[in-house]
């Protein structure tokens, strides 16, 4: 518990120190204007994130959140393009595509106990593809890029009270009632026993099937949450949308803590890491380095950030065992005395 | 319903016979518990007894036979929850709690008491109902501590009280001190037979025979899939228990051997070797063609001994010397010395099974095969040959799969791969576990020719007849240490097993003398 709080410790004192560093080079940095912005880019990959971090501590892995984006922006484009339906109406259909997705990877995976990465990679091509055929096409079928006018579906992308973007206020919501649920609840405890040992959590009782079932329902429902907002945000949206996002969601729940491994980790945490994640971004941008060296920042950290975690683990456990066997020892030989 | 005549019996078993496709595993086993008894299962490995403590808990099934539980007759089927439901719990030996959470999220998994009318946790309570649950046995535990924080010793209690909280009146505990230091082992004595004293049954599994001998009400022995005899509280001694653990084989030669002389150059000589919590102070010498048998019982660091002497581990004291020289074990320096290894799991570290036999043999003589990286399909072809031949093994196909061979046949191959090189030692552990009798004969015809050959030869094996038979010299460890070395003298399973659990006896200290 108290290497979980020294890591979000260090984390956040990162951040300070990095953000006073793209400050000094660039005062734009530290404007409202910018803040905003890079909490939006946050929330964006955060919601995605919430979602994510379920799998994970399931000991899962959903590479097909990205392409979840892709097709389910693409079902709101094509009922803005083609359909009077109010948004009241056509949001939760669009919501219930995610969800449905998330509920054929978990079939999939659970069913067939196939693994997880493959399941999600196979997905993740097939929604790409999905996202590309049902895309608003022109009459020499092109993909067209349409323009969202409709004022609704504009206002979750929108701004609000101080500036701060409506996705921010969403991502805050998602991720504490999130929390809650996954500290308070029994569900949220067979979540954690489920990955930390699928085995004893079904002698216990436990349907872990149900439980791997419901954490990918709930990152594709994350997912469908973060197209509408990313998509109304853009004012567009195309299917290549939110492709490749996957790396940044997995960075953002790395830097949070949360285990490969399954059965750790927090919402909380990755929740510190998509905003680090998007301040390390943002100061690339700021401090004027190509934004094409992104991807090898990001995933530079997550291969540090495992470095750094597995590292640490295996040094405290040797440390742990080889104390632990001395004093085994030492006893053992004062018995035979 | 029918009723058992028997009311303080808790669990009887009648008749129960079992047999993995082919080889019998029990055979017509009675078997009782009685309510509020400690009952001890005791027999050598492949005795029958984890089969029947997976058959009582539904972990496996029965082939015939009869089950009652609480004047109960149970289904020919059922699963481990259904056992535990009806109050059999097992304290598993790779405990099955889930690290991460704390004692009371522990032992009210999926169990914990919510808020009415939600499925929130009522922490408050589900802390106090765990704290009050330990204070009752006088646990030395806090019900908001975190699993990871315990010790092996505390985990095992805190799978007691899940068995408790779920009102369990059979705890059964399958070695449940092989990783415990001494008075973490007198503490859990103590929780047992206080358990005794609520009421509660416990089957215990040991192979420390003191520990049966010190706890038990009553002792039921199995040898070869068959119970040997029960034995009431008086009855009960750890020379007995050996006597009828082992019993009189067949022929008094396959139990008594006379141990030869060894001559020969010194090949190998460990001074004072310690690696911590695994062994201590281990010395001896091994001599050109020499067999010397390891004994001792499961986790008393023979494997551990064998592995660092291979390179695999390190150690953290004392010296080894090969061949006169001061020796640095690594695995690449042992192979390329002539030091091979047998592994104690053929499956998991002896064979790649999904590829050829051919390939399982070229890839520990990659030096002979690929000279120069790239693998000759000949040579490796040949040496495949060579190895099929030299060992027998069948089918005699090089390009087979390693995995569809017999058991046998596997080790035979696990063999293969070291006979086709020139060995100067090789070290050998547990290599005949699950195989049948004839190529068990055929794997100790090639252990004894590689020993007339000159090789040297490091046997560890729980299989006492075996290392009776083929060692020039045996050595037995108990915790670590070595307890006894028999050389020159006639040795019998019974000596080893008995200096193996702890038991000196004048008689086996007057042979020594004599000599």
């Amino acid at each position: 518990m108290s290497g979980q709080v020294v890591r979000r410790l260090v984390l956040v004192s990162l951040m300070i120190v990095i953000s006073a560093l793209i400050a000094l080079a660039n005062p734009f940095f530290l404007t409202s204007d910018n803040l905003v912005k890079l909490l939006q880019e946050a929330s964006q990959t955060g919601i995605m994130a919430i979602g994510f971090t379920l799998v994970m501590i399931t000991a899962g892995i959903d590479m097909s959140i990205g392409a979840i984006v892709a097709v389910t922006a693409m079902v709101s484009i094509n009922f803005i393009s083609y359909t009077k339906l109010p948004v009241p109406l056509f949001v939760p259909i669009t919501l219930f595509v995610g969800v449905v997705v998330g509920y054929f990877n978990g079939f999939l995976i659970t069913k067939f106990k196939l693994p997880e990465f493959i399941v999600t990679l196979g997905t993740k091509s097939i929604l790409s593809g999905i996202a590309l055929v049902i895309a608003v096409k022109d009459s020499m079928g092109f993909v067209q890029n349409v323009y969202i006018q409709d004022e609704s579906y504009l206002w979750f992308g929108s701004q609000t009270f101080g500036g701060i973007y409506r996705t921010t206020i969403a991502f805050v919501i998602l991720g504490v009632i999130t929390q809650l649920f996954l500290k308070n609840t029994r569900t949220g405890t067979n979540i954690y026993a489920s990955g930390a040992n699928p085995v004893a959590a079904r002698l216990s009782g436990i349907n872990t099937d149900r439980v791997v079932r419901g954490v990918y329902v709930f990152s594709g429902f994350c997912a469908s949450v973060a197209a509408i907002f990313i998509s109304s945000r853009m004012m567009t949206a195309m299917p290549e949308l939110g492709l490749g996002q996957e790396m940044d969601v997995i960075a953002s729940v790395v830097i949070g803590g949360t285990s490969f491994n399954g059965g750790s980790g927090d919402v909380w945490g990755s929740m510190l890491g998509a905003i680090f994640l998007a301040l390390v971004k943002n100061g690339i941008l700021k401090i004027g380095i190509s934004p094409w060296v992104q991807p090898i920042v990001i995933g530079g950290i997550i291969v540090t950030t495992v470095i750094i975690d597995v590292t640490q683990k295996n040094l405290s456990e040797r440390h742990a065992t080889k104390s632990k066997l001395k004093k085994l020892a030492e006893t053992s030989a004062g018995s035979a005395a | 319903m029918e009723e058992s005549d028997n009311s303080d019996v808790l669990l009887e078993c009648k008749h129960i016979a079992k047999s993995y496709n082919g080889p019998i595993v029990l055979d017509n086993v009675d078997f009782s518990i009685k309510r509020g008894e400690i009952h001890s299962l005791v027999g050598e490995n492949g005795a029958g007894k984890s089969t029947l403590i997976k058959i009582i808990t539904g972990a496996a099934d029965r082939n015939s036979g009869e089950i009652w539980f609480n004047r109960t007759k149970l289904p020919m089927q059922y699963t481990r929850k259904y056992a535990e439901n009806l109050g059999i719990a097992v304290i598993y030996q790779e405990l099955s709690l889930i690290p991460g959470m704390t004692i009371a999220q522990n032992i009210y998994l999926a169990k914990e008491p919510l808020f009415p009318r939600t499925r929130i946790v009522d922490k408050k309570k589900l802390n106090a109902t765990a704290q009050e649950l330990i204070e009752r046995y006088k646990f030395p535990l806090k019900s908001t501590d975190l699993i990871d924080t315990l010790s092996i010793a505390q985990r095992q209690l805190v799978e007691i009280l899940k068995a408790l909280s779920q009102n369990a009146s059979l705890v059964i505990m399958d070695e449940p001190t092989s990783s415990l230091t001494q008075k973490e082992a007198e503490m859990l004595f103590g929780i047992i037979r206080m358990l005794r004293q609520e009421g509660i049954s416990v089957l215990y599994i040991s192979h420390r025979l003191e520990e049966v001998y010190a706890l038990s009400d009553r002792v039921t022995v199995l040898r070869d899939g068959k119970v040997v005899s029960v034995l009431g509280k008086e009855e009960i001694s750890p020379s007995e228990i050996i006597r009828l653990m082992i019993g009189h084989r067949l022929e008094d030669n396959e139990v008594r051997h006379s141990l030869p002389k060894v001559k020969g150059d010194v090949v190998l000589e460990v001074n004072h070797l310690t690696s911590i919590g695994k062994f201590t102070d281990i010395s001896f010498q091994l001599h050109r063609g020499e067999i010397l048998g390891v004994g001792g019982l499961v986790g008393s660091g023979r494997t551990e001994l064998v592995r660092v002497l291979y390179g695999i581990d390190p150690f953290d004291s004392g010296t080894i010397s090969f061949m006169g020289n001061v020796w640095e074990p690594s695995v690449r320096a042992s192979i390329n010395a002539g030091i091979g290894l047998i592994p104690e799991e053929r499956r998991l570290q002896g064979i790649l099974a999904s590829q050829t036999v051919t390939r399982n043999i070229g890839i520990t003589n990659l030096d002979h095969v690929a000279p120069r990286g790239v693998v000759q399909k000949k040579t490796e072809k040949k040496l495949a040959y060579e190895g099929i031949r030299l060992l027998n093994i069948k089918p005699s196909n090089p390009d087979a799969l390693a995995g569809t061979l017999s058991g046998g046949n596997q080790q035979k191959l696990v063999l293969a791969k070291w006979l086709v090189r020139e060995l100067q030692l090789i070290l050998i552990d547990e290599p005949t576990v699950g195989i049948d009798i004839g190529a068990k004969e055929e794997i100790y015809e090639h252990i004894k020719s590689l020993s007339r050959q000159g090789v040297s030869v490091i046997l560890v094996s729980s299989d006492l007849p075996e290392l009776t038979r083929l060692s020039n010299r045996v050595l037995v460890l108990r915790k670590g240490r070595i307890i006894r070395e028999f050389k020159e003298c006639v040795i019998t399973s019974e000596k080893i097993l008995r200096a193996a659990s702890g038991i000196l006896e004048e008689q086996d200290e007057k042979d020594i003398i004599n000599k």
